[in-house]
C-alpha cells in the first residue's frame, strides 16, 4: 500500500483548504469524496420498524426459560484443525485398528492347532479336561463358566494329532464329551471322546 | 408522528422509560436508515445488515436504561451495531460475505450514467471489503456516516490517533484501487 501525500489528508480532515492542492492531488481528493458520495447514498431497503416493533412487543420469557431453551435448542459445534493435525489423528486411529497391538492369542506353531473343549454341566462347581494329550493329570486344564449358565469351555493349543480325551467334574465325576468327533471304548469299558487337532497354519 | 420532529432524543428515551413502548419506534425511524447504510457496508450483505440492525434496536430497547447519555442515543446505536457487525463478520469471515449483493443489471431504461454510476459502486464496494474490519469501520463512521473522531471513539473504544491511522490506510488503499482501475 502506498502512502499517500498527506496533504490530501489534510483536506479531507478539513484542515487544509482544496484550493492550497495541486491538479493531481484535487484529482485524487476528488476520487475519495466521489467513492464517498456513493457509498453514503440511501439503500432502499424496507423499514424496520415493524420487525423491530414486534419483536420487542413480544413479552420476555423467564431467565429459566431461556435457560431451557437455550438448553434445548440444536447447535452446531465447529472444530478448527489445521490438516496435519488431521493427518495426524488418521493415522494414529489407524495405527490402533489395523496393527495388533501385543498378541491376543497364543503362539502357534507350524504343527500346532486349537482344541476346543466344551460341555454342559450346569450345577457343578468345577470341570477339567483330561486326556492323552496331558498323561491323564487331572487338574492340570481348566474349563470356565464365564457366564455362569452351565456351559463350561477351555480353548488349548496342542500338537496336531487324534487324542482321546474326557471331562472330569467337580474332581471325581469323569464324563464322555458326547458332542466329540468321534467316541472310543478304552481298555478300561470307558467310552472316552476323540479330538482331532489340525495344524491352525495353513 | 414526525421522524426529526421536536422531540430530542433525551425526550424519547425518557418516555420509552417511562413505559411509553410505542415512542420506541421514532427511534428505529430516526436512526434505521443510517444504521442499516454503515452494516450492508460493514458486512456486504443487505440481508445481513437488516438482521444486524433488527437486533441492535431490540437489544438497545432492552438495555435502553443503560444508555448513561440519552443525548448520544446516536453514537451508543452505532456502537450496539458496530459491535454486532464485528461478531458477525468474526463468526464469517470476510471471504466468505457476499460482496456483490445487488450487481448492476443492464436495462434498457438504465441511462449510461446510471449504469457508470453502478459500475464505480461495485468497484468501490470490492475495494471496502478487502480492507481489514477496524479500518472499514472507522472509514465509514469517519466519511459516510460523518461522525467526528470523539464520536468514533464513543463508539469503537479506541483511541483517536489509532482511529486517524485507521482512516488514513482505508484511504491509501481505496485510492490505490480506484486510481488502478482508471
Amino acid at each position: 500500500m502506498n502512502a499517500i501525500d498527506p496533504r490530501i489528508h489534510q483536506v479531507l480532515d478539513g484542515e487544509l483548504a482544496p484550493g492550497a492542492l495541486s491538479t493531481e492531488l484535487r484529482r485524487s481528493v476528488e476520487r475519495l469524496v466521489t467513492a464517498v458520495a456513493l457509498l453514503a447514498a440511501p439503500l432502499p431497503l424496507p423499514s424496520l420498524e415493524p420487525r423491530v416493533m414486534a419483536l420487542i412487543r413480544r413479552p420476555v420469557p423467564s431467565r429459566a426459560r431461556r435457560l431451557l431453551r437455550w438448553l434445548a435448542t440444536p447447535r452446531s459445534v465447529t472444530f478448527r484443525v489445521r490438516p496435519v493435525w488431521s493427518l495426524a489423528f488418521a493415522a494414529v486411529v489407524a495405527m490402533l485398528t489395523l496393527v495388533p497391538i501385543g498378541h491376543e492369542g497364543p503362539d502357534i506353531g507350524e504343527h500346532e492347532g486349537i482344541a476346543q473343549f466344551v460341555g454342559r454341566f450346569p450345577g457343578a462347581q468345577s470341570v477339567h479336561v483330561v486326556g492323552s494329550f496331558n498323561d491323564w493329570r487331572p487338574g492340570s486344564i481348566a474349563l470356565e463358566d464365564v457366564d455362569q449358565d452351565g456351559l463350561w469351555r477351555a480353548t488349548v493349543v496342542l500338537p496336531t494329532g487324534a487324542y482321546e480325551y474326557m471331562f472330569v467334574v467337580d474332581g471325581e465325576r469323569w464324563v464322555p464329551d458326547h458332542l466329540a468327533e468321534r467316541l472310543v471304548s478304552d481298555e478300561f469299558g470307558r467310552e472316552n471322546s476323540i479330538v482331532i487337532v489340525r495344524p491352525a497354519r495353513r | 408522528m414526525d421522524v426529526t420532529g421536536a422531540s430530542s432524543d433525551a425526550e424519547v428515551v425518557a418516555r420509552v422509560l417511562g413505559g411509553d413502548r410505542e415512542a420506541f419506534g421514532l427511534v428505529v425511524r430516526r436512526y434505521e436508515a443510517g444504521l442499516l447504510r454503515f452494516a450492508a457496508r460493514m458486512l456486504g450483505s443487505r440481508d445481513a445488515a437488516a438482521d444486524a440492525v433488527a437486533e441492535s434496536f431490540v437489544r438497545a430497547y432492552r438495555h435502553l436504561a443503560s444508555c448513561r447519555e440519552p443525548t448520544r442515543l446516536r453514537t451508543w446505536l452505532y456502537r450496539i451495531v458496530a459491535n454486532r457487525c464485528k461478531s458477525h463478520l468474526a463468526r464469517r469471515p470476510i471471504a466468505d460475505v457476499s460482496l456483490d449483493e445487488a450487481p448492476p443489471v443492464a436495462d434498457p431504461s438504465d441511462t449510461e450514467v446510471a449504469l457508470e454510476r453502478a459500475e464505480q459502486l461495485a468497484l468501490v464496494r470490492r475495494a471496502l471489503v478487502r480492507l481489514s474490519p477496524e479500518k472499514r469501520e472507522a472509514f465509514l463512521l469517519k466519511h459516510v456516516e460523518g461522525l467526528s473522531y470523539e464520536e468514533m471513539a464513543a463508539v469503537t473504544g479506541e483511541r483517536i490517533p489509532t482511529l486517524k491511522m485507521r482512516v488514513h490506510r482505508a484511504r491509501e488503499a481505496l485510492l490505490q484501487v480506484l486510481e488502478d482501475h482508471e
